[in-house]
Protein backbone atom coordinates (compact mmCIF):
# COMPACT_ATOMS: atom_id res chain seq x y z
CA UNK A 1 0.00 0.00 0.00
CA UNK A 2 1.32 3.41 -0.85
CA UNK A 3 2.38 5.48 2.07
CA UNK A 4 0.37 8.30 0.59
CA UNK A 5 -2.89 6.39 0.61
CA UNK A 6 -3.56 7.50 4.18
CA UNK A 7 -3.68 11.11 3.12
CA UNK A 8 -6.59 12.96 1.64
CA UNK A 9 -6.41 14.08 -1.94
CA UNK A 10 -8.52 17.22 -1.89
CA UNK A 11 -7.30 18.29 -5.29
CA UNK A 12 -8.40 15.16 -7.01
CA UNK A 13 -11.27 16.76 -8.88
CA UNK A 14 -9.92 20.26 -9.01
CA UNK A 15 -8.65 20.07 -12.58
CA UNK A 16 -12.05 19.38 -14.13
CA UNK A 17 -13.86 22.05 -12.12
CA UNK A 18 -11.30 24.67 -12.97
CA UNK A 19 -11.16 23.64 -16.62
CA UNK A 20 -14.89 24.18 -16.90
CA UNK A 21 -14.57 27.58 -15.34
CA UNK A 22 -11.74 28.44 -17.67
CA UNK A 23 -13.75 27.28 -20.63
CA UNK A 24 -16.71 29.39 -19.58
CA UNK A 25 -14.51 32.40 -19.05
CA UNK A 26 -12.78 31.99 -22.38
CA UNK A 27 -16.14 31.60 -24.09
CA UNK A 28 -17.44 34.70 -22.38
CA UNK A 29 -14.37 36.66 -23.47
CA UNK A 30 -14.76 35.43 -27.02
CA UNK A 31 -18.40 36.53 -27.01
CA UNK A 32 -17.37 39.94 -25.75
CA UNK A 33 -14.79 40.21 -28.48
CA UNK A 34 -17.44 39.49 -31.08
CA UNK A 35 -19.97 41.86 -29.60
CA UNK A 36 -17.93 44.90 -28.71
CA UNK A 37 -14.52 44.93 -30.27
CA UNK A 38 -14.68 42.51 -33.10
CA UNK A 39 -14.46 44.78 -36.16
CA UNK A 40 -11.52 46.99 -35.13
CA UNK A 41 -9.73 44.07 -33.51
CA UNK A 42 -9.44 42.02 -36.65
CA UNK A 43 -6.53 43.93 -38.15
CA UNK A 44 -4.54 43.87 -34.94
CA UNK A 45 -5.26 40.22 -34.37
CA UNK A 46 -4.01 39.36 -37.82
CA UNK A 47 -0.68 40.91 -36.87
CA UNK A 48 -0.57 39.32 -33.45
CA UNK A 49 -1.65 35.82 -34.37
CA UNK A 50 1.77 34.60 -35.42
CA UNK A 51 3.46 35.80 -32.25
CA UNK A 52 0.82 34.44 -29.94
CA UNK A 53 0.79 31.17 -31.79
CA UNK A 54 4.49 30.83 -31.16
CA UNK A 55 3.92 31.50 -27.50
CA UNK A 56 1.21 28.86 -27.30
CA UNK A 57 3.55 26.31 -28.85
CA UNK A 58 6.34 27.13 -26.39
CA UNK A 59 4.96 27.12 -22.86
CA UNK A 60 8.41 27.40 -21.38
CA UNK A 61 7.57 30.01 -18.80
CA UNK A 62 4.71 30.79 -16.57
CA UNK A 63 4.05 34.04 -18.38
CA UNK A 64 3.94 32.24 -21.68
CA UNK A 65 1.42 29.78 -20.22
CA UNK A 66 -0.97 32.59 -19.42
CA UNK A 67 -0.27 34.27 -22.71
CA UNK A 68 -1.10 30.92 -24.18
CA UNK A 69 -4.58 31.04 -22.73
CA UNK A 70 -5.06 34.56 -24.01
CA UNK A 71 -3.55 33.50 -27.29
CA UNK A 72 -6.13 30.77 -27.67
CA UNK A 73 -8.85 33.41 -27.46
CA UNK A 74 -7.01 35.65 -29.86
CA UNK A 75 -6.41 32.87 -32.31
CA UNK A 76 -10.08 31.93 -32.19
CA UNK A 77 -11.04 35.50 -32.82
CA UNK A 78 -8.50 35.76 -35.59
CA UNK A 79 -9.94 32.72 -37.27
CA UNK A 80 -13.33 34.38 -37.14
CA UNK A 81 -11.81 37.49 -38.69
CA UNK A 82 -11.03 35.52 -41.79
CA UNK A 83 -14.70 34.88 -42.32
CA UNK A 84 -14.75 37.15 -45.40
CA UNK A 85 -12.59 34.73 -47.26
CA UNK A 86 -13.80 31.28 -48.13
CA UNK A 87 -12.22 28.71 -45.90
CA UNK A 88 -10.47 25.83 -47.59
CA UNK A 89 -12.45 22.60 -47.50
CA UNK A 90 -11.25 20.37 -44.73
CA UNK A 91 -10.75 17.46 -47.11
CA UNK A 92 -8.27 19.39 -49.21
CA UNK A 93 -6.01 20.28 -46.27
CA UNK A 94 -2.86 18.38 -45.49
CA UNK A 95 -3.65 16.20 -42.50
CA UNK A 96 -2.27 18.01 -39.47
CA UNK A 97 -0.27 16.10 -36.93
CA UNK A 98 -2.14 15.79 -33.65
CA UNK A 99 -1.26 18.52 -31.17
CA UNK A 100 1.06 17.44 -28.37
CA UNK A 101 -0.75 16.60 -25.16
CA UNK A 102 -1.01 19.59 -22.89
CA UNK A 103 1.05 19.52 -19.75
CA UNK A 104 -0.82 19.70 -16.46
CA UNK A 105 1.83 22.03 -15.08
CA UNK A 106 3.33 24.14 -17.86
CA UNK A 107 6.22 26.56 -17.51
CA UNK A 108 7.12 27.64 -13.98
CA UNK A 109 4.24 25.61 -12.61
CA UNK A 110 6.16 22.40 -13.24
CA UNK A 111 8.90 23.46 -10.83
CA UNK A 112 6.25 24.63 -8.38
CA UNK A 113 4.66 21.19 -8.61
CA UNK A 114 8.05 19.53 -8.07
CA UNK A 115 8.50 21.65 -4.95
CA UNK A 116 5.03 20.76 -3.63
CA UNK A 117 5.67 17.08 -4.28
CA UNK A 118 9.09 17.24 -2.63
CA UNK A 119 7.60 18.82 0.48
CA UNK A 120 4.89 16.16 0.55
CA UNK A 121 7.61 13.53 0.32
CA UNK A 122 9.38 15.09 3.31
CA UNK A 123 6.14 15.20 5.33
CA UNK A 124 5.38 11.58 4.51
CA UNK A 125 8.92 10.54 5.34
CA UNK A 126 8.79 12.21 8.74
CA UNK A 127 5.33 10.70 9.33
CA UNK A 128 6.85 7.33 8.63
CA UNK A 129 9.69 8.06 11.04
CA UNK A 130 7.16 8.88 13.75
CA UNK A 131 5.37 5.63 12.99
CA UNK A 132 8.64 3.77 13.39
CA UNK A 133 9.24 5.59 16.67
CA UNK A 134 5.80 4.57 17.86
CA UNK A 135 6.35 0.90 17.07
CA UNK A 136 9.80 0.85 18.62
CA UNK A 137 11.53 -0.06 15.35
CA UNK A 138 14.24 2.53 15.96
CA UNK A 139 14.97 1.61 19.56
CA UNK A 140 15.16 4.36 22.14
CA UNK A 141 14.64 7.74 20.51
CA UNK A 142 16.14 10.78 22.27
CA UNK A 143 13.65 13.56 23.03
CA UNK A 144 15.60 16.07 20.91
CA UNK A 145 15.32 13.80 17.88
CA UNK A 146 11.58 13.38 18.34
CA UNK A 147 11.19 17.15 18.63
CA UNK A 148 13.27 17.65 15.50
CA UNK A 149 11.09 15.27 13.50
CA UNK A 150 7.83 16.85 14.62
CA UNK A 151 9.01 20.42 14.04
CA UNK A 152 10.63 19.76 10.67
CA UNK A 153 7.55 17.86 9.52
CA UNK A 154 5.33 20.82 10.42
CA UNK A 155 7.58 23.23 8.52
CA UNK A 156 7.61 21.00 5.45
CA UNK A 157 3.84 20.89 5.66
CA UNK A 158 3.80 24.70 5.68
CA UNK A 159 6.08 24.72 2.65
CA UNK A 160 3.85 22.27 0.81
CA UNK A 161 0.87 24.45 1.57
CA UNK A 162 2.62 27.51 0.16
CA UNK A 163 3.42 25.74 -3.10
CA UNK A 164 -0.02 24.18 -3.35
CA UNK A 165 -1.65 27.55 -2.81
CA UNK A 166 0.36 28.83 -5.76
CA UNK A 167 -0.84 25.91 -7.87
CA UNK A 168 -4.43 26.41 -6.79
CA UNK A 169 -4.39 30.11 -7.52
CA UNK A 170 -3.01 29.36 -10.96
CA UNK A 171 -6.01 27.10 -11.54
CA UNK A 172 -4.01 23.90 -11.36
CA UNK A 173 -4.59 20.73 -9.33
CA UNK A 174 -2.85 20.76 -6.00
CA UNK A 175 -0.58 17.87 -5.06
CA UNK A 176 -1.24 15.88 -1.92
CA UNK A 177 1.26 13.16 -2.72
CA UNK A 178 4.77 12.96 -4.14
CA UNK A 179 4.79 12.03 -7.84
CA UNK A 180 8.57 12.30 -8.24
CA UNK A 181 11.18 10.13 -9.86
CA UNK A 182 12.93 9.68 -6.49
CA UNK A 183 9.93 8.85 -4.31
CA UNK A 184 9.95 5.07 -4.56
CA UNK A 185 13.67 4.83 -3.93
CA UNK A 186 13.55 7.24 -1.01
CA UNK A 187 10.70 5.45 0.72
CA UNK A 188 12.50 2.13 0.23
CA UNK A 189 15.58 3.58 1.89
CA UNK A 190 13.50 4.79 4.80
CA UNK A 191 11.78 1.42 5.12
CA UNK A 192 15.20 -0.16 5.57
CA UNK A 193 16.24 2.27 8.35
CA UNK A 194 16.54 0.49 11.69
CA UNK A 195 18.10 3.06 14.02
CA UNK A 196 18.11 6.76 14.84
CA UNK A 197 21.40 7.33 12.96
CA UNK A 198 19.95 5.50 9.92
CA UNK A 199 16.92 7.75 9.94
CA UNK A 200 18.98 10.89 10.55
CA UNK A 201 21.22 10.10 7.57
CA UNK A 202 18.19 9.45 5.39
CA UNK A 203 16.60 12.75 6.46
CA UNK A 204 19.85 14.62 5.97
CA UNK A 205 20.02 13.46 2.37
CA UNK A 206 16.43 14.50 1.75
CA UNK A 207 16.96 17.92 3.31
CA UNK A 208 20.09 18.42 1.22
CA UNK A 209 18.18 17.49 -1.92
CA UNK A 210 15.49 20.00 -0.99
CA UNK A 211 18.00 22.77 -0.26
CA UNK A 212 19.78 22.16 -3.56
CA UNK A 213 16.51 21.96 -5.44
CA UNK A 214 15.48 25.37 -4.16
CA UNK A 215 18.91 26.82 -4.87
CA UNK A 216 18.59 25.65 -8.47
CA UNK A 217 14.96 26.76 -8.61
CA UNK A 218 15.99 30.36 -8.04
CA UNK A 219 17.66 30.14 -11.43
CA UNK A 220 15.03 28.27 -13.42
CA UNK A 221 11.87 29.94 -12.13
CA UNK A 222 10.79 33.18 -13.78
CA UNK A 223 7.96 34.38 -11.54
CA UNK A 224 9.22 36.73 -8.84
CA UNK A 225 7.03 35.38 -6.06
CA UNK A 226 7.90 31.81 -6.92
CA UNK A 227 11.59 32.73 -6.82
CA UNK A 228 11.16 34.37 -3.41
CA UNK A 229 9.21 31.43 -2.06
CA UNK A 230 12.11 29.18 -3.02
CA UNK A 231 14.59 31.69 -1.58
CA UNK A 232 12.84 31.81 1.79
CA UNK A 233 12.30 28.04 2.08
CA UNK A 234 15.84 27.02 1.09
CA UNK A 235 17.48 28.45 4.23
CA UNK A 236 15.05 26.51 6.41
CA UNK A 237 15.99 23.24 4.71
CA UNK A 238 19.68 24.00 5.24
CA UNK A 239 18.97 24.65 8.93
CA UNK A 240 17.32 21.24 9.18
CA UNK A 241 20.42 19.79 7.52
CA UNK A 242 22.76 21.55 9.95
CA UNK A 243 20.96 20.12 12.97
CA UNK A 244 20.90 16.64 11.40
CA UNK A 245 24.65 16.88 10.80
CA UNK A 246 25.05 17.83 14.46
CA UNK A 247 22.93 14.88 15.59
CA UNK A 248 24.90 12.46 13.42
CA UNK A 249 28.17 13.85 14.71
CA UNK A 250 29.38 15.31 11.43
CA UNK A 251 30.66 18.85 11.10
CA UNK A 252 27.37 20.77 10.82
CA UNK A 253 28.29 23.11 7.96
CA UNK A 254 30.51 21.05 5.70
CA UNK A 255 30.32 23.23 2.59
CA UNK A 256 30.96 26.91 1.96
CA UNK A 257 28.29 27.13 -0.74
CA UNK A 258 25.05 25.21 -1.26
CA UNK A 259 25.49 23.25 -4.47
CA UNK A 260 22.96 22.08 -7.02
CA UNK A 261 24.37 18.71 -8.08
CA UNK A 262 21.57 16.74 -6.40
CA UNK A 263 18.80 19.24 -7.20
CA UNK A 264 15.57 17.89 -8.62
CA UNK A 265 14.81 19.30 -12.03
CA UNK A 266 11.38 20.00 -13.48
CA UNK A 267 11.44 16.71 -15.34
CA UNK A 268 11.59 14.90 -11.99
CA UNK A 269 7.84 15.31 -11.83
CA UNK A 270 6.04 12.09 -12.70
CA UNK A 271 2.93 13.89 -13.91
CA UNK A 272 2.38 14.74 -17.53
CA UNK B 1 -7.74 40.73 -18.59
CA UNK B 2 -8.46 37.22 -17.40
CA UNK B 3 -4.97 35.81 -17.85
CA UNK B 4 -3.32 38.84 -16.31
CA UNK B 5 -5.63 38.67 -13.31
CA UNK B 6 -4.64 35.09 -12.69
CA UNK B 7 -0.97 35.96 -12.99
CA UNK B 8 -1.46 38.84 -10.57
CA UNK B 9 -3.16 36.52 -8.09
CA UNK B 10 -0.20 34.18 -8.19
CA UNK B 11 2.30 36.97 -7.89
CA UNK B 12 0.57 38.68 -5.01
CA UNK B 13 0.38 35.53 -2.95
CA UNK B 14 2.98 33.82 -0.85
CA UNK B 15 4.82 34.19 2.40
CA UNK B 16 7.52 36.33 0.85
CA UNK B 17 5.29 38.70 -1.06
CA UNK B 18 4.66 41.17 1.71
CA UNK B 19 8.26 41.24 2.78
CA UNK B 20 9.84 41.58 -0.63
CA UNK B 21 7.45 43.73 -2.60
CA UNK B 22 6.94 43.28 -6.27
CA UNK B 23 9.62 45.48 -7.70
CA UNK B 24 12.68 43.84 -9.12
CA UNK B 25 16.03 45.54 -8.96
CA UNK B 26 17.57 47.16 -11.96
CA UNK B 27 20.88 45.72 -13.11
CA UNK B 28 22.71 48.66 -11.58
CA UNK B 29 21.55 47.41 -8.20
CA UNK B 30 23.44 44.19 -8.75
CA UNK B 31 26.79 45.77 -8.02
CA UNK B 32 25.51 47.54 -4.91
CA UNK B 33 23.87 44.36 -3.60
CA UNK B 34 27.09 42.40 -4.12
CA UNK B 35 29.19 45.10 -2.46
CA UNK B 36 26.84 45.21 0.51
CA UNK B 37 27.04 41.44 0.76
CA UNK B 38 30.84 41.61 0.67
CA UNK B 39 30.75 44.25 3.40
CA UNK B 40 28.67 41.97 5.64
CA UNK B 41 31.11 39.13 4.99
CA UNK B 42 34.08 41.38 5.75
CA UNK B 43 32.49 42.32 9.05
CA UNK B 44 31.80 38.69 9.88
CA UNK B 45 35.44 37.78 9.21
CA UNK B 46 36.64 40.63 11.41
CA UNK B 47 34.23 39.71 14.19
CA UNK B 48 35.17 36.03 14.26
CA UNK B 49 38.83 37.08 14.15
CA UNK B 50 38.28 39.22 17.24
CA UNK B 51 36.24 36.49 18.92
CA UNK B 52 39.07 34.02 18.42
CA UNK B 53 41.30 36.24 20.54
CA UNK B 54 38.95 35.74 23.49
CA UNK B 55 40.09 33.02 25.91
CA UNK B 56 36.74 31.23 25.83
CA UNK B 57 36.47 31.19 22.02
CA UNK B 58 39.99 30.69 20.69
CA UNK B 59 42.14 30.48 23.83
CA UNK B 60 42.93 27.87 26.43
CA UNK B 61 39.47 27.98 28.02
CA UNK B 62 37.74 27.32 24.72
CA UNK B 63 36.02 24.06 23.92
CA UNK B 64 37.67 22.55 20.83
CA UNK B 65 34.31 22.39 19.06
CA UNK B 66 33.71 26.10 19.63
CA UNK B 67 37.16 27.11 18.45
CA UNK B 68 36.84 24.93 15.36
CA UNK B 69 33.43 26.38 14.57
CA UNK B 70 34.74 29.95 14.85
CA UNK B 71 37.76 29.18 12.67
CA UNK B 72 35.84 27.37 9.94
CA UNK B 73 33.00 29.87 9.95
CA UNK B 74 35.47 32.72 9.60
CA UNK B 75 37.05 30.92 6.65
CA UNK B 76 33.67 30.35 5.02
CA UNK B 77 32.80 34.03 5.38
CA UNK B 78 36.12 34.92 3.81
CA UNK B 79 35.29 32.70 0.83
CA UNK B 80 31.85 34.29 0.58
CA UNK B 81 33.42 37.75 0.51
CA UNK B 82 35.76 36.63 -2.25
CA UNK B 83 32.86 35.23 -4.25
CA UNK B 84 30.79 38.40 -3.92
CA UNK B 85 33.73 40.59 -4.84
CA UNK B 86 34.61 38.41 -7.82
CA UNK B 87 31.05 38.89 -9.06
CA UNK B 88 31.36 42.64 -8.50
CA UNK B 89 34.47 42.73 -10.63
CA UNK B 90 32.85 40.69 -13.40
CA UNK B 91 30.23 43.43 -13.54
CA UNK B 92 32.90 46.14 -13.71
CA UNK B 93 32.47 47.34 -10.12
CA UNK B 94 34.98 47.95 -7.36
CA UNK B 95 35.43 45.18 -4.79
CA UNK B 96 34.30 46.05 -1.29
CA UNK B 97 37.01 45.55 1.30
CA UNK B 98 35.39 47.50 4.15
CA UNK B 99 32.84 46.21 6.66
CA UNK B 100 29.16 47.13 6.57
CA UNK B 101 29.06 50.52 8.31
CA UNK B 102 25.84 50.03 10.24
CA UNK B 103 26.69 46.68 11.74
CA UNK B 104 30.39 47.54 12.18
CA UNK B 105 29.25 50.23 14.59
CA UNK B 106 26.98 47.74 16.34
CA UNK B 107 29.88 45.31 16.74
CA UNK B 108 32.18 48.08 17.96
CA UNK B 109 29.71 48.97 20.67
CA UNK B 110 29.04 45.35 21.61
CA UNK B 111 32.62 44.12 21.90
CA UNK B 112 33.51 45.62 25.31
CA UNK B 113 30.46 43.91 26.82
CA UNK B 114 31.42 40.43 25.62
CA UNK B 115 32.47 38.61 28.75
CA UNK B 116 31.11 35.10 28.20
CA UNK B 117 30.63 32.60 25.37
CA UNK B 118 26.94 33.38 25.48
CA UNK B 119 27.66 37.06 24.75
CA UNK B 120 29.84 36.16 21.78
CA UNK B 121 27.31 33.68 20.42
CA UNK B 122 24.54 36.27 20.65
CA UNK B 123 26.54 38.75 18.59
CA UNK B 124 27.38 36.11 16.00
CA UNK B 125 23.71 35.12 15.71
CA UNK B 126 22.80 38.72 14.89
CA UNK B 127 25.42 38.95 12.14
CA UNK B 128 24.51 35.58 10.63
CA UNK B 129 20.82 36.42 10.75
CA UNK B 130 21.26 39.78 9.03
CA UNK B 131 23.42 38.17 6.36
CA UNK B 132 20.98 35.31 5.71
CA UNK B 133 17.99 37.64 5.52
CA UNK B 134 19.83 40.07 3.28
CA UNK B 135 20.86 37.41 0.81
CA UNK B 136 17.45 35.74 0.78
CA UNK B 137 15.89 39.08 -0.09
CA UNK B 138 18.59 39.88 -2.64
CA UNK B 139 17.70 36.71 -4.54
CA UNK B 140 14.58 38.57 -5.60
CA UNK B 141 16.36 41.82 -6.35
CA UNK B 142 19.29 40.92 -8.57
CA UNK B 143 18.83 40.69 -12.30
CA UNK B 144 20.48 37.43 -13.39
CA UNK B 145 20.07 33.76 -12.65
CA UNK B 146 23.77 33.48 -11.85
CA UNK B 147 23.50 36.10 -9.13
CA UNK B 148 20.30 34.61 -7.76
CA UNK B 149 22.10 31.30 -7.34
CA UNK B 150 25.07 32.96 -5.65
CA UNK B 151 22.91 34.77 -3.12
CA UNK B 152 20.75 31.72 -2.45
CA UNK B 153 23.79 29.50 -2.11
CA UNK B 154 25.35 31.75 0.54
CA UNK B 155 22.04 32.46 2.34
CA UNK B 156 21.70 28.76 3.00
CA UNK B 157 25.14 28.53 4.57
CA UNK B 158 24.63 31.58 6.82
CA UNK B 159 21.37 29.99 7.94
CA UNK B 160 23.27 26.84 8.88
CA UNK B 161 25.67 28.94 10.95
CA UNK B 162 22.68 30.54 12.63
CA UNK B 163 21.01 27.19 13.33
CA UNK B 164 24.07 25.85 15.13
CA UNK B 165 24.63 29.08 17.02
CA UNK B 166 21.01 29.10 18.20
CA UNK B 167 21.41 25.53 19.43
CA UNK B 168 24.68 26.34 21.17
CA UNK B 169 23.10 29.41 22.73
CA UNK B 170 20.23 27.30 24.09
CA UNK B 171 22.65 24.80 25.60
CA UNK B 172 24.68 27.59 27.19
CA UNK B 173 21.57 29.21 28.61
CA UNK B 174 20.50 25.83 29.99
CA UNK B 175 23.91 25.62 31.67
CA UNK B 176 24.76 22.49 29.71
CA UNK B 177 27.95 23.46 27.84
CA UNK B 178 29.19 19.88 28.12
CA UNK B 179 26.59 18.92 25.52
CA UNK B 180 28.33 21.08 22.92
CA UNK B 181 30.35 18.17 21.67
CA UNK B 182 31.04 16.18 18.56
CA UNK B 183 29.52 13.70 18.43
CA UNK B 184 26.93 14.95 20.89
CA UNK B 185 25.39 12.80 23.58
CA UNK B 186 22.06 13.00 21.84
CA UNK B 187 20.23 11.09 24.54
CA UNK B 188 21.20 13.83 26.98
CA UNK B 189 20.16 16.76 24.79
CA UNK B 190 17.09 18.63 26.01
CA UNK B 191 14.03 18.22 23.86
CA UNK B 192 14.20 21.85 22.73
CA UNK B 193 17.62 21.27 21.16
CA UNK B 194 15.79 19.50 18.36
CA UNK B 195 13.93 22.61 17.23
CA UNK B 196 15.52 25.76 18.63
CA UNK B 197 17.85 26.01 15.63
CA UNK B 198 15.12 26.63 13.07
CA UNK B 199 12.45 28.86 14.59
CA UNK B 200 10.73 29.94 11.36
CA UNK B 201 9.10 27.94 8.58
CA UNK B 202 10.17 30.64 6.10
CA UNK B 203 13.33 32.71 6.27
CA UNK B 204 12.29 36.22 7.27
CA UNK B 205 13.64 39.20 5.34
CA UNK B 206 12.61 42.10 7.60
CA UNK B 207 16.17 42.52 8.88
CA UNK B 208 17.72 42.53 5.43
CA UNK B 209 20.28 45.24 4.87
CA UNK B 210 19.27 47.72 2.18
CA UNK B 211 20.99 47.18 -1.16
CA UNK B 212 23.05 50.37 -0.87
CA UNK B 213 24.05 49.97 2.78
CA UNK B 214 27.50 48.57 2.13
CA UNK B 215 28.03 49.77 -1.42
CA UNK B 216 31.33 51.40 -2.37
CA UNK B 217 30.73 55.14 -2.31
Amino acid sequence: MSIFSRRAKPGGDAAMVISERELSELTRQLDELHESTFPPLCKGLDELTANLGAVVRQPSTRRSFFLGAAGAVALGAAAACSGGQPAAPAASRTPASPPPPQETYPGDLKMVAVAAALENLAVSAYEEVLRKVGTGELGAVPPAVATFVQTAMKQHSDHAQAWNTALSRAGKPILSDAPLSITQQQMALLAAARSVPDVAKFALNLENVAAQTYTAATTNLSDHTAIMTAATIQPVETMHAAILNFIIGEYPIPDTFIGISTALKPDSLAVR
Amino acid sequence: MHSKNRFRQFSAHGPAAAATGAAQGAPRDDVAALQTAASLENLAVQTYQMALTLPFIGGPQAKPEVKMFAERTMMQHSEHAAAFNAAVQRLGGKPQTAPDPKYAEMVRQALPAIKTPDDAVGLAITLEDVAAQTYAKDVGLVSTAELRQLFASVAGVESMHKAILLTVQALLKANQPQLIARPPQIAELPSSAGSVGFPDAFCPTAMAAPVEEGAVK
